[in-house]
């Protein structure tokens, strides 16, 4: 019960008139309604029901959340169609606008100078090729333009020069040469296009071209092994790996293949005599289990320079042969496969990796009709491995001119656990066998990146005014003409209008 | 406790089975039912084709249901270590399916399976152990009987796994 005494004042109240009282039911008579407030008419307390406070017996005194609600989602994609989207290439963007006077790269332009800092086409009954090796990745920007093209820089007109001298004419002296090499370069420094522009030469001049997109493909352990019975190290052959790699060369290489007859005896079930290269393959792709005997039987005729006693017949003369490999570095170190004991195999135990490997050191000697070799390094998906570092270190200085015995000479350090297997590939060769180079690709020259903006600028991606400043400017921030760094500048598509100059 | 008893094509007997919930990737042998897919015996439980023997890391997705579920581990005392080592016993590689494994090698892995001590035999076993620490009426053994934790956690908070496990009857 309230008091009628006001306490502040002390003073008694007197009576409220009736006229300004609240309804009776809200406050009954003879109380203040705002000097004090009565306990008793205040609202009854809830019984508190929040389980939050009461703890039950045995019950955690953590903080407890209730929990959210799971909401109803659409129906997930079908299996693969995600793998689907992820992998998909597109080549062309019909909103883009068509270059006028765009060259396509032929046999006769790959040398031509001139053309460097232009973008070439790549010819449209070649887009089927060049897919078939898995020459174009998702993540590159083949789709914001018209047609795919690729940019003509110094080392493609350098290659270009290679390739003609290797499949030179007559007796010309280069002819029938091995090149090697290793391709590095920093990220978004054109690795990647360089093999396919590489691959689109070899089309070009109707080379066989044998490619690995993936090198991690064959070590992560994703496809079967099997191990070769009395071979010491164990090794480890890889059917399902090596029968995509015969569909992926006789799918490129069909013209090729099928023009050659095979020339040597091989002990393969189901080979008729005078059946085709491309026939030969095939057997591979029908059964993984055969797949390794037949690439190396297709292996052997593609190299042949001669045909076996008795089958003269048919033969001609085999083209020189590319070896693409993307991703080195995977391979310069333990895959995911187990042996027996449960120890990782080391990649260069699977005899598919130990096959292109070899390559880099006895190429000359394997490849006797010619070729190139260009292993190249990745930046996006690479494991960071010592021993490459250190043996690429090497390289670059040997090509520098330093003397492997001299202190400048780069070793790996005491104590670092290098990969003896690793070092001993990018050991100097001795012999008449051509050294390995190594290939940095670097940035775009200021002309060459003038050349490739206007590209973008011509397909109507880029409405700036390119003039020499710009281009310089540019240049500069893409860390010196670094080529995945200008597509992003010159991808960047200003939607707002240039502004005019006022009056 | 629900008995199923499945006939065991393989070993050509008879196997009590402890009904568990997991049959939806395990479907229990009889003549009657037409399967939408082909299936693979390994130990007298039928695999789909399409199941992975064992998944790698990358294919298992957080929070998602797992659309492959890894056929080697659903047998009760096999988890991924012991899985691992029988992939590399037989040159496997880990993401390969039910349906990719040669005759032999599911023979193979059948024998070296029906070897080893799973499912129901270690089941029994470890029950049998329970049991004895209840008998001989060690501290351990009351602690499983009372619902409580066993190996000295602490009992204030986070109980749950022991309050529904261990109780008089224990179940695996």
């Amino acid at each position: 019960m309230a008091s009628a005494w006001c306490w502040s004042c002390l003073s008694r109240l007197r009576p409220t008139p009736q006229a300004v009282l609240p309804p009776s039911s809200a406050i009954p008579r003879g109380t203040s309604a705002f000097h004090s407030s009565a306990i008793q008419y205040a609202p009854p307390l809830k019984k508190k029901s929040n389980s939050m406070t009461q703890l039950k017996y045995r019950q955690g005194q953590t903080l407890r959340r209730k929990k959210k609600k799971t909401v109803e989602k659409a129906r997930p994609p079908a299996p693969g169609e995600r793998k689907a989207m992820r992998k998909r290439i597109v080549l062309s963007n019909p909103n883009a606008l068509e270059v006028e006077g765009m060259q396509e790269i032929s046999a006769e332009n790959i040398v031509d100078a001139r053309l460097r800092g232009s973008v070439l086409g790549l010819p449209v009954p070649m887009l089927d090729q060049l897919r078939a090796v898995q020459a174009f990745k998702p993540k590159q920007g083949w789709s914001i333009f018209r047609r795919p093209g690729a940019v003509v820089r110094r080392d493609t007109v350098e290659m270009g020069r290679l390739f003609e001298k290797i499949s030179g004419e007559g007796d010309a002296p280069e002819k029938g040469k091995v090149v090697k090499k290793v391709v590095t370069g920093m990220k978004g420094s054109g690795k990647t296009v360089h093999l396919l522009q590489a691959m689109s030469m070899a089309f070009l001049k109707k080379w066989v071209v044998v490619t690995v997109p993936e090198a991690r493909e064959l070590v992560s352990g994703d496809t079967a092994y099997v191990p070769v019975e009395g071979s010491k190290p164990t090794q480890y052959i890889q059917p399902g790996a090596t029968s995509a790699l015969l569909m992926r060369t006789v799918e490129a290489n069909r013209e090729v293949l099928s023009s050659l007859k095979v020339s040597q005896k091989h002990e393969i079930a189901g080979l008729k005599p005078a059946s085709s290269l491309e026939d030969l393959a095939k057997l591979g792709f029908q059964d993984p289990a055969v797949a390794w005997p037949v690439f190396k039987a297709l292996w052997t005729e593609l190299t042949a320079t001669a045909a076996a006693p008795g089958m003269e017949k048919d033969f001609q003369p085999r083209p020189p042969m590319l070896v693409a490999v993307d991703g080195l570095a995977h391979w310069m170190q333990n895959s995911a496969y187990r042996d027996l004991d449960f120890n990782l195999i080391h990649a260069h135990d699977l005899i598919f990796v130990k096959h292109f490997l070899s390559l880099l050191r006895n190429g000359q000697a394997e490849l006797k009709n010619g070729g190139m070799l260009l292993y190249a390094t990745s930046t996006s998906n690479s494991p960071g491995v010592y021993a490459l570092e250190v043996g690429l270190d090497q390289m670059a200085a040997r090509q520098a001119g330093t003397s492997p015995t001299s202190p400048e000479y780069p070793s790996a350090e005491a104590y670092s656990n290098a990969d003896p297997r690793v070092l001993d590939l990018f050991k100097p060769i001795e012999g008449k066998e051509p050294q390995m180079e190594l290939q940095n690709l670097g940035g775009l020259t200021r002309d060459e990146t003038r050349g490739y903006l206007e590209y973008f600028a011509r397909s109507g991606l880029l409405r700036e005014p390119i003039n020499e400043q710009w281009v310089g400017e540019k240049w500069s921030m893409s860390g010196g003409g670094i080529i995945g760094e200008l597509e992003k500048l010159g991808r960047h598509v200003r939607s707002a209008a240039i502004p005019t100059p006022t009056a | 406790m629900q008995i199923i008893i499945r006939r065991n094509f393989v070993a050509g007997g008879f196997l009590p089975r402890i009904a568990d919930k997991r049959p939806l990737n395990r479907v229990a042998i009889d003549q009657s039912t037409v399967y939408p897919v082909k299936m693979v015996f390994i130990l007298g439980v039928n695999f789909p084709e399409r199941n992975l023997l064992k998944a790698s890391n990358t294919y298992t997705h957080i929070g998602e249901p797992q659309h492959d579920p890894k056929s080697l581990e659903s047998f009760f005392g096999i988890g991924n270590h012991t899985s691992s080592r029988l992939l590399a016993r037989f040159n496997i590689h880990p993401t390969c399916r039910v349906g990719e494994l040669a005759n032999k090698q599911v023979l193979d892995m059948t024998a070296v399976l029906s070897d080893m001590k799973i499912e129901n035999d270690l089941r029994r076993e470890v029950l049998n152990d329970i049991k004895r620490l209840k008998e001989t009426g060690t501290y351990r053994g009351r602690r499983h009987a009372l619902g409580l934790p066993v190996r000295g956690q602490r009992t204030r908070t986070q109980i749950k796994t022991p309050v529904k496990l261990n109780r008089m009857e224990r179940r695996l």
